[in-house]
């Protein structure tokens, strides 16, 4: 065989085997739709709590990390057929995503909240929403309990978690379910948001099954090294106080 | 394999396909009878009617139909204007949007299709009609048209077959045909294959139908253009 047979099989090779951990670049792939958590910035790169929650988990777990941003609807398919080896992009815990990929440990507790015109007056109830239209991300655990809970609205599905804020500005939708961090801390604080505000319950995993266990690090479910190591890299970051002051920098000071 | 998910799920596929069929039927039908105006003009011997179609035809061929989607869903959304005037209750409506992008494109293509087929018609018809003394009007209607029609049925049938697979960008703006179920299912389910596949058979058997439409109508119409066997 000449060497560059050799060579070529040796590529070969390392694409089948894939995904190894000790010495190779882990691939974490994030949908950067989705201010405070994650996000593009003016330059191209990636920004937001979940992108520095998974550069120190990667430090402290002497990973070497490639974050890169992806589509929403390809993230989980892409993990599942090993293009990348874990996902960081607000992914809470359910049943049926365990049946798919494996998660680390829970790092985030979220809370959903609908949000609306100011001065609608909308009762968040599904009968008070009946007749109205409530704009989702598709896939999520979100359009899983509207979808659930709420036969008598009209549900709209977008590909990615920024459409819902425009159609709501754009009055195409009376209410949107979200993460209440993501629309406080990003959708309420820019100039398009000013007229709108939270309405409705606080709900939680604990109000509803779709709203899942936590919010967690997805990691292919054949890489067990890979779950073990970055279990270790979050502990550490939680153990060292880093979890906490990413928590007062991005939300203020916890009550 | 989890064909029992495509199983459960065939309803929302059939709903789909009703849809993309709706989308297909009324963006053709509207852009068809558009576009034999349009074609009709686009030789004009007013120079600025000419310049307008050549115009509208160069930026709507010129551009990505999502992006003309995108510009008419969400860009226009934008202008405060625009909300507050008697036109949103449509604009506003997915299905409206979709459509006018859907028919501004395939006008396009079709009016350049049709007046391709329009070019390729020997003068001398054009000359007996006028020596027969027939107004434009019977003009148009005896002999441009049936000789438009039946010169560019092939291209136009590849046309209907680019239109309906392009109703797969609707799912982009929230509207549920084939595309819209089969992604949603990949999301929801975590399979990828058995919705795809799904999908892409749903437009084969639609694909069939058109062709067999179009294979009928060159039958029964363009036969005079084919050299005579036998």
């Amino acid at each position: 065989m000449t060497s560059k047979y050799k060579l070529l099989f040796a590529a070969m090779a390392l694409v089948i085997s894939g995904s190894a951990v000790a010495g190779d670049t882990v691939t974490i792939a994030t949908d950067a739709t989705f201010p405070p958590f994650e996000s593009v910035d003016a330059n191209g790169k990636l920004v937001g709590y979940d992108i520095e929650l998974a550069e120190a988990v990667c430090k402290e777990a002497k990973l070497d990390c490639n974050i890169i941003g992806a589509a929403w609807e390809g993230m989980i398919p892409g993990l599942i057929s090993k293009k990348y080896d874990a996902l960081i992009s607000q992914l809470t815990v359910t049943d049926a995503r365990r049946k798919a990929m494996a998660f680390s440990e829970v790092y985030e507790l979220p809370t959903f909240r609908f949000v609306a015109r100011k001065g609608t007056n909308l009762t968040i109830t599904p009968d008070g929403l009946k007749g109205k239209t409530i704009a989702v991300q598709t896939g999520t655990p979100m359009d899983a309990y509207v979808t659930k809970n709420f036969p008598g609205s009209t549900i709209k599905r977008y590909a990615g978690g920024s459409e819902p804020y425009l159609e709501l500005a754009a009055g195409r939708a009376d209410v949107h379910l979200s993460y209440e961090a993501q629309i406080l801390y990003s959708f309420l604080r820019k100039d398009e948001g000013k007229n709108f505000e939270l309405v409705g319950p606080r709900l939680t995993g604990k109000d509803a099954p779709e709203f899942g266990e936590g919010v967690a690090i997805a990691i292919n479910k054949s890489n067990k090294a890979l779950v073990e190591r970055i279990d270790e890299g979050l502990k550490a970051v939680r153990d060292s106080g880093q979890l906490d002051k990413l928590d007062a920098k991005y939300f203020g000071p916890q009550e | 394999m989890s064909w029992d998910v495509i199983a459960d799920n065939f309803a929302r596929f059939l709903d789909g396909a009703q849809l993309t069929l709706l989308l297909t039927v009324i963006a053709l039908g509207i852009a068809f009878t558009l576009s034999i105006v349009l074609a009709l003009l686009r030789d004009s011997p007013r120079w600025w009617l000419r310049h307008m179609i050549g115009a509208y035809t160069l930026v709507f061929r010129g551009t990505p139909l999502l992006i003309q989607l995108f510009l008419i869903y969400y860009g226009l959304a934008q202008f405060e204007m625009l909300r507050q005037s008697f036109v949103w209750p449509w604009l506003s409506s997915p299905l409206i949007c979709v459509l006018i992008a859907f028919v501004l494109n395939t006008t396009a293509y079709t009016t350049e299709i049709f007046a391709g087929g329009l070019r390729h018609l020997p003068p001398g018809e054009i000359e007996a009609a006028r020596a027969y003394g027939m107004s434009p009007w019977t003009q148009a209607r005896r002999i441009l048209l049936p000789a438009m029609l039946t010169r560019s049925l092939s291209l136009y049938g590849n046309e209907t077959i680019m239109m309906l697979h392009a109703t797969s960008l609707a799912s982009t703006v929230t509207l549920m045909e084939i595309t819209g179920v089969a992604r949603n299912i990949t999301l929801n389910y975590y399979i990828q294959f058995e919705p795809y596949v799904t999908a892409g058979a749903l437009y084969l058997l639609l694909t069939f139908v058109l062709v067999g439409a179009f294979r009928f109508a060159e039958w029964r119409w363009a036969a005079y253009l084919q050299p005579r066997r036998g």
